[in-house]
């Protein structure tokens, strides 16, 4: 197991994490390379849609006209899933959710809980507060559950354990469910973990879901996965329950449709999930429960830049495009969700602030989204509001007030630069603060002219 | 045509042969070229950085700089200052004044594409180049479709190059994949910025070109610190330089 990882919380700046996790080139070229083959096979899926530009637009008015009217369209799903005999509940935050979630559980007795896929669960820590209360949890998608079973968080939202080399997991699987020491063939591997999960799947007494996408005239919710295991769990305990955002809801069915065909597109480049299930009730002689939660959306509903991250349907596309997420890892990032998305939705839970600066703000992520959510616009935006709150990191609090008047006189952007030429002319690895150190330290340092252009220009052209 | 020249710090300072490419290049298609005086920087680093107040100086200096200058256009051989310019100019003076100098504010490629076109080449150009298509310059300028893109393509910078007489234009793979350079990006997060650096200088070297060409000197001062720590057989060279060369 790489010691490269730490958990997602932590009081280290992302730029430190990221050294650690360069510190493995090797390992930072493959990581790279596995998540760059999935934004290829979504490029080759995108393009086959001749109307895919069409589908983000879509994609992006159909969410942003629910979230605009958000209100109106969750109690139009509250009264619809009531008529098709679902339970709703509504959680203000995290804490609030978990209560929930424990309180129908307990009421049942239940023991031994399934889960599949969901972020939201994670975003809310619902794993350590149901053990905490005496309760097994099974997180039952295969790369959940090999990040579980290693008691880590996820690295990425679409494939969890994507950090993880197959030999790696060929030796968690030996330590926790007894395979050949040594065995790391794929195939192998998932049998082992089929086998171990089918026994889950049938001694569980409920499961439990994420929510892709809640149709709000039809009281329905849909989950999309490609293992099956989100409707295993479903459809053998009794007791069903579905944890969802209020940002998932959409209008209807066909709003559902648009969604769904980029939404695996995006993500892996499939054409679709292989499952993509709809439940609106409960089976017979069982329950259904909806739990709708909030966790701070409405407030970033409030402001308008922030607002656009909720278009977001958890496709991982910006995650796969992102060059510094691809070479910096997902546990770099101080927040459960990490990439250009994480740091949209997490930027003010990370408590050293530096999640908003670890971008280049190259826009390829805003590009792929399938809901055009304007992702780099939003991490700018993210900056300044961090300026604004006196919470800027690297240093950005002492040295800007002084690069700002530097910049402003040219004067002494003249003269300092001229005393810099000179510097790099002269001498051997010449520190010209604050920039060379960091620079120096990777790359040679510019090779300085004698003058400068306007010098040039006013000897040449006479002015 | 009476061209202005936005010549961004970085250029002025640091790397004076793209200011001076860029003046012959204009002046051999024909143009009047002025340099109006007071520029500096266009509070990239800052705005960039959230630090909106501590750009708001430097932004207005060099918009002022523009105002009431005469000029038909007035162009800049750096993507990224000439886009965080139009925005920091509208961001910090809604004025006709302000809004007259944005409308005349042209990128070198956006001006040679879109409004005076080359008529002709006059000399070869015998090397291979790999192309470096920046960032903000193909997804907020448009001066390419952006991979992530589907349907119709359009590449001004190749459409602009291509015609200058045996010229070989390749790419690198991931061909549009930031170079990591990103401002302050470079200092704060040094160990994703150099290995993107280098990924992206290896991308270009692997192509067998001479020369990586693009038409942001900022990434390409990043790459050029990256080839040479590489010792990678590679140079890099401004669009501007390259068809200076042709003309």
């Amino acid at each position: 197991m790489s010691t490269n990882h730490t958990s997602g919380a932590g009081s280290a700046t992302h730029a430190k994490k990221a050294e650690i996790f360069c510190q493995d080139e090797a390992r930072v070229d493959w990581h790279s390379k596995a998540l760059w083959m999935l934004r290829e096979k979504r490029d080759r899926a995108a393009s086959s849609i001749p109307e895919w530009e069409q589908l983000r637009e879509l994609g992006s008015q159909l969410k942003l006209h629910t979230l605009t009217h958000l209100d109106q369209y969750l109690e139009e799903f509250e009264k619809n899933c009531h008529a098709n005999g679902i339970q709703v509940h509504w959680a203000k935050d995290g804490a609030e959710h978990n209560q929930i979630v424990h309180k129908i559980l307990a009421e049942k007795q239940v023991k031994k809980l399934v889960k599949s896929k969901s972020m939201l669960t994670e975003e809310c820590h619902l794993n350590p507060y149901l053990e905490s209360h005496g309760i097994e949890v099974i997180d039952t998608d295969l790369g959940e559950r090999i990040i579980q079973l290693a008691k880590q968080p996820p690295s990425h939202i679409v494939v969890p354990a994507i950090h993880m080399k197959k030999e790696e997991v060929g030796d968690l699987f030996h330590e926790k469910l007894g395979t050949d020491a040594g065995a790391s063939d794929p195939l192998y591997l998932t049998r082992a973990a089929r086998a171990h999960l089918r026994e889950q799947f049938l001694s569980a007494d409920a499961a439990m879901t994420g929510v892709n996408m809640a149709i709000a005239d039809k009281g329905a919710v849909v989950v999309c996965t490609n293992e099956g295991n989100a409707d295993m769990g479903a459809n053998l305990p009794k007791l069903q329950l579905h944890s969802m955002g209020i940002d998932k809801i959409v209008p209807n069915l066909d709003s559902a449709a648009v969604i769904l065909r980029t939404l695996a597109r995006n993500a892996t480049g499939q054409p679709v999930t292989t499952y993509s299930a709809f439940y609106r009730g409960p089976q017979t002689d069982g329950e259904m429960h909806i739990i709708i939660v909030d966790n701070g959306r409405t407030d970033m509903l409030q402001d308008k830049i922030l607002a656009e991250s909720l278009k977001c349907i958890r496709c991982g596309g910006c995650l796969n495009t992102c060059p510094v997420y691809r070479r910096s890892g997902g546990y770099s990032y101080n927040y459960t969700i990490p990439g250009p998305i994480g740091i949209a939705v997490g930027a003010q839970a990370d408590d050293t602030n530096s999640i908003p600066w670890a971008c280049t703000l190259c826009g390829s992520c805003s590009y792929v989204c399938p809901t055009k959510v304007p992702l780099d616009k939003i991490i700018h935006h993210h900056r300044r509001l961090k300026a604004k709150a006196g919470k800027l990191p690297y240093g950005k609090r002492s040295y800007m007030p002084l690069v700002g008047n530097f910049m402003a006189s040219e004067t002494m952007l003249n003269c300092s630069m001229s005393v810099a030429r000179t510097a790099l002319r002269i001498l051997p690895g010449a520190v010209l603060k604050p920039f060379s150190g960091a620079w120096g330290k990777y790359r040679e340092l510019p090779i300085a002219p004698k003058s400068s252009f306007e010098t040039w220009f006013n000897k040449n052209r006479g002015q | 045509m009476k061209i202005a020249l936005f010549i961004p710090c970085l250029v002025n300072q640091m790397m004076p042969h793209v200011g001076i490419a860029t003046v012959e290049l204009l002046e051999k298609l024909g143009h009047q070229v002025i340099l109006p005086k007071g520029q500096t920087c266009c509070g990239q680093p800052m705005t960039n950085s959230g630090c909106f107040d501590e750009a708001k100086k430097t932004t207005l200096k060099l918009l002022n700089a523009f105002k009431g200058v005469e000029c038909d256009a007035i162009v800049c051989p750096a993507a990224s200052c000439l886009v965080a310019a139009k925005e920091n100019f509208h961001e910090f003076d809604t004025s006709p004044e302000a809004q007259a100098v944005i409308d005349k504010l042209y990128e070198l490629t956006e001006f040679l594409h879109d409004v005076a076109p080359i008529k002709a080449f006059n000399k070869p150009f015998n090397h291979k180049i790999s192309l470096q298509l920046s960032c903000h310059g193909i997804r907020m300028l448009d001066l390419a479709t952006p991979s992530e893109q589907m349907g119709p393509r359009t590449n001004k910078v190749e459409a602009v190059l291509k015609a200058i007489p045996s010229i070989e234009i390749v790419y690198p793979g991931r061909h549009d994949e930031c170079c990591g350079f990103g401002g302050t990006f470079a200092v704060d997060e040094g160990a994703v910025s150099a290995k993107m650096g280098k990924d992206k200088a290896q991308a270009h070297a692997e192509t067998g070109a001479k020369y990586a060409v693009g038409f942001d000197p900022s990434c390409l001062l990043h790459l050029d610190g990256m080839m040479r720590r590489q010792k990678l057989p590679i140079e890099t060279l401004h669009i501007a330089e390259v068809i200076n060369a042709a003309l």
